[in-house]
């Protein structure tokens, strides 16, 4: 059985030929922006970008003025750009880069629309384009999304397959809302949030582990029932007791000096405690993970257990400590998600846990593509939300699927080249 | 190091995989442990390794007796082990996979890689093992991947070392270096516990021979015993060692591959041009390192997997890309490399698996509905005449030994209408006696005017039962040779190097 999980695994690899049908799409794409948005829109519409923060304590002492562009011009450049990476995956036969160009691809072509949306004379109801506000909004969601990747990569790194992060972030968000709303401490609600998410993720390991469930039936098990779960809580305790979903959310530490910078400041320097831990954990997590003794380990468990076995390491310790820190950082990402949106409703996560698997997938199961796809992902799902406002005529449900036909393209093999640890989903045991 | 076991039992369930086993290797020694598979080798070495417990029975080191927990405490012990399967992560460098379990670190559980570098430098100039601590594991040679693990037990301060079939993997030349590596190891005062199932090379390397059936120890010989007297004491009984047959009568071609290119999972041309022509009433056997593109040349063959370009014809029928169904129906009887995976359904009866790939046909079923009385019947009489040792034809087929299952798929292919038999490894895992039967039909079958190509990596199986050698390297085919021809010369041929002169 294992040999055929094996054999299913190593057919995720990429032919050679199929590059090039990626970078024919990539220039289609680039021939799109410039003659189907750019080309045609005449000389007179503008576009105008601007940087300033709607927080007015960001203002000085540097301030950007606005910039405002030709609309036609800018968009042949933007599709250019695109073009130009669909010809260099093409020339230079890219398998492994493939990936990148792809995803710069993505955020021109968004960078793209938002320019042609915003032009003036044009339908939008907004004149301008804000950058700050779009990398503030963004960086909200891109943080939820890094947790959960984060969780993925420290469960699946060891060979367990941990698709309840949606659950997890579920009962983080739950817990860390009834917390706070009776203690008024976040400090205490984040505990709540890592001993629930730890909680779930021990069921999973205890399942997997010790009963060789399949991973992935149990994961979807366990988001099922907490889902259920939730509803019921929402009706049975919340309803009655508004007191425990007041919906505060977590005031933001400032990074005094810092936060002033423009763009960047308030995009990283001013946010909650939770996107300081996030940006830690992602250290953390890469540095273990690729330079420590413990992160060998974890490795070596997730591609060759018996290996790591004939050597005295135990697998099951191994997946039990990383399942449980996996489903703990996930609980913690949804005491996050409570922190920045407030009130609980059952269906608040609306599928993040879910994107942020694609992100880990995406971002090949290292912290730091994690990040890169997270944030791609991020901005995508933030303009999704908001691109209504620029009066374009695209709805927000297609735009939401966009993590999701990424992933289904990369894992299909598609784009780029993907292997997930070798051992990964498949249960471990000894004889 | 002094390894002595006494009166090692384990049972599993009511299987007594080793029973009362006595053992002593000596320092300095290579002590071959030798049996058939099932004989109970593999348990016995998992318990040495501490990856099992005995249910009785003690281990003593140098005198003294141990408890083996796990294999961390059996390498803390000092004992080192060779896996048939390498304990190697593919994606990890050679000095990852060296120090793993054992790592050298600096502050904050940092590893310290240039130690382990040095480590195994170290290692590798004391013992003449080379090797790059860079390289990334699965870019080497399988040869070089068991010099790792080599390494690997040495670099953990091992004194006795067991080997794992080790030489089922490698080329000749390898095999003939992992010797020489082996003596030099003994020399230098490390025991060595090697297991395995060929006898050449067992009387080429030991010291000691012992020999275990049905998880018992059956003796201790010196090499100097011959084997005959080997394989009597591994079966039981008297065995034939050689295939008797007598000259091929070839006829027509029947199966004829021309150009063949076929790729494997990753899109790479593991099958690269090859010709070859199976005539009625011959043998081909066709030889080479596992890996080399026989099983997807195979594949190509029955059916199982897309011919990018060239032509498979049958019986002078044209059969490339055609279904397996199609192919099958044309004449074509095929005994598969992973029996268990593509040659039966082990949860369902041996009555089913033996009308596997006719279960449409008359007399098994009739208008969609299935005649179980037929196949009950057929199955009796295949029982019977092929020697299937099961308790009944509706037992699932997991219950019969491997062996069994094996001949459960021979007296399948051979009981219907055939033009061509292809069979790939068709004797692997099995014991002494099955082996021979199963070579004995292959003959019968050529015998009967069909054509039939073997492909195994077993050299002496190629040697034996070809009547044409043809030798497959790198997805091409380096030569076609008789029978006669030295080992060396075919060994060179596996390794893609043509023999300077073919005499």
């Amino acid at each position: 059985m294992t040999a055929l999980a094996a054999d299913a695994v190593a057919k995720v690899r990429q032919p050679l030929g199929r590059t090039q049908a990626i970078g024919w799409f990539v220039i289609v794409v680039g021939l799109f922006t410039v003659f189907g948005m750019g080309v045609g829109t005449g000389s007179a519409p503008r576009s105008t970008l601007t940087f300033t923060p709607i927080d007015v304590s960001h203002g000085a002492p540097w301030h950007l003025g606005n910039l405002t562009l030709p609309t036609e011009w800018t968009l042949v450049l933007l599709g250019a750009v695109i073009v130009g990476l669909g010809a260099e995956v093409l020339v230079r036969r890219l398998v492994k880069g493939a990936m990148v160009r792809v995803g710069l691809m993505a955020i021109v072509f968004l960078l793209a629309v938002l320019v042609w949306a915003s032009r003036q004379p044009g339908p939008s109801q907004v004149p301008f384009i804000n950058l700050t506000a779009i990398l503030v909004g963004s960086a909200a969601i891109t943080m939820i999304l890094i947790y959960g990747s984060l969780s993925g990569i420290l469960c699946e790194r060891a060979g367990v397959v941990n698709i309840a992060i949606e659950g997890q972030f579920l009962g983080g968000y739950l817990v860390g809302e009834m917390i706070d709303s009776a203690t008024n401490n976040w400090l205490l609600a984040t505990v709540g949030g890592v001993v629930i998410g730890a909680l779930m993720g021990w069921l999973l390991a205890f399942l997997a582990i010790r009963y060789l469930s399949d991973q992935i039936i149990v994961g979807v098990v366990i988001v099922t029932m907490f889902t259920g779960l939730a509803s019921y809580f929402n009706s049975w305790v919340l309803t009655p007791y508004p007191n425990l979903n007041n919906g505060n959310i977590a005031s933001n530490l400032a990074i005094p000096g810092l936060m002033k910078i423009p763009i960047i400041g308030p995009t990283f320097f001013d946010e909650t405690g939770y996107f300081y831990l996030m940006m830690g954990l992602v250290g953390l997590v890469s540095f273990g993970l690729f330079r420590t003794r413990w992160g060998l380990r974890v490795r070596a468990v997730g591609e060759h257990p018996q290996a790591a076995a004939s050597v005295g390491i135990s697998v099951e310790r191994t997946r039990y400590i990383n399942v449980i820190l996996g489903g703990a950082v996930a609980g913690v990402g949804g005491v996050a998600f409570a922190a920045i949106q407030g009130q609980f409703t059952p269906s608040i996560t609306s599928g993040f846990g879910y994107i942020a698997l694609a992100a880990m997938i995406f971002g090949r199961w290292r912290p730091s593509g994690a990040v890169a796809a997270c944030t791609l992902f991020g901005v995508s799902a933030y303009l999704a939300y908001n691109l209504q406002s620029y009066q374009v005529p695209i709805s927000t449900e297609i735009l939401l699927m966009f993590p999701y036909l990424i992933t289904i393209a990369v894992s299909a093999g598609l784009v780029g080249r993907v292997r997930p640890p070798a051992a990964d989903g498949i249960p471990y045991s000894r004889e | 190091m002094r390894l002595e076991l006494r009166g090692i039992t384990k049972k599993f369930g009511s299987l007594t995989a080793n029973d009362h086993i006595d053992l002593v290797v000596e320092p300095g020694q290579i002590h071959c442990l030798l049996g058939e598979n099932g004989a109970g080798k593999s348990t016995l070495m998992n318990v040495l390794f501490g990856l099992l417990q005995a249910d009785e029975g003690e281990i003593l080191i140098d005198g003294e007796p141990v408890r083996l927990a796990n294999s961390g405490d059996a390498v803390r012990r000092g004992i080192g082990m060779v896996h048939q399967h390498f304990m190697l992560v593919p994606v990890f460098t050679v000095a990852e996979n060296v120090v793993l379990g054992f790592e050298p670190t600096r502050s904050l559980d940092r590893l310290d890689y240039a130690r382990a570098r040095e480590d195994i430098r170290s290692v590798s100039r004391e013992f003449g093992l080379e090797v790059d601590p860079d390289a990334v594991v699965e870019s080497l040679p399988i040869g070089l991947q068991q010099r790792v693990e080599i390494i690997k037990a040495l670099g953990h301060d091992a004194q006795l070392l067991i080997l794992d079939e080790p030489t089922a993997v490698l080329t000749p030349q390898e095999a003939d270096a992992l010797m020489t590596i082996m003596r030099s190891l003994a020399a230098s005062g490390k025991s060595i516990l090697f297991i395995s199932h060929k006898l050449k090379e067992v009387r080429q390397v030991s010291d000691v021979i012992t020999v275990i059936r049905a998880g018992r120890v059956i003796g201790s010989v010196p090499p100097s015993a011959t084997e005959g007297e080997l394989a009597a004491m591994m079966v039981g009984r008297e065995v034939s060692l050689v295939v008797e047959k007598t000259a091929a009568a070839p006829a027509e071609p029947v199966l004829e591959v021309r150009d063949l290119v076929v790729r494997d999972d990753r899109g790479l041309a593991v099958v690269d041009g090859v010709s070859l022509e199976v005539r009625a009433g011959e043998i081909v056997a066709l030889a080479g390192v596992q890996g080399n593109g026989q099983t997807e040349l195979v594949e190509a063959i029955t059916g199982l997997r897309h011919v990018e370009s060239g032509t498979v014809r049958l019986a002078g029928r044209d059969v490339t890309n055609r279904s397996p169904r199609e192919i099958l129906d044309a004449g074509l009887g095929h005994i598969p490399e992973d029996r268990q995976r593509d040659g039966v359904v082990l949860s369902m009866s041996v009555a089913d698996n033996m009308v596997l790939n006719t279960p449409r046909r008359a007399p098994f079923a009739r208008r969609g509905t299935r005649n179980l009385r037929a196949v009950r019947d057929n199955a009796e009489t295949l029982v019977e005449s092929f020697d299937v040792r099961t308790s009944s034809v509706d037992a699932p087929l997991s219950s019969l030994s491997g062996g069994n299952q094996q001949k459960v798929i021979v007296a399948r292919e051979l009981s219907r209408p055939l033009e061509a038999l292809v069979a790939s490894q068709p004797t692997r895992g099995l014991d002494v006696g099955s082996i021979e039967y199963v070579h004995r039909e292959i003959v019968r079958v050529r015998d009967e005017g069909h054509a039939v190509l073997i492909v195994s990596s077993e050299l002496d199986e190629v040697m034996a039962l070809g009547d044409r050698v043809a030798v497959m390297f790198q997805g091409r085919i380096t030569g076609v040779v008789d029978p006669s021809t030295s080992r060396e010369d075919v060994g060179l041929l596996m390794t893609g190097s043509v023999p300077a002169e073919s005499r």
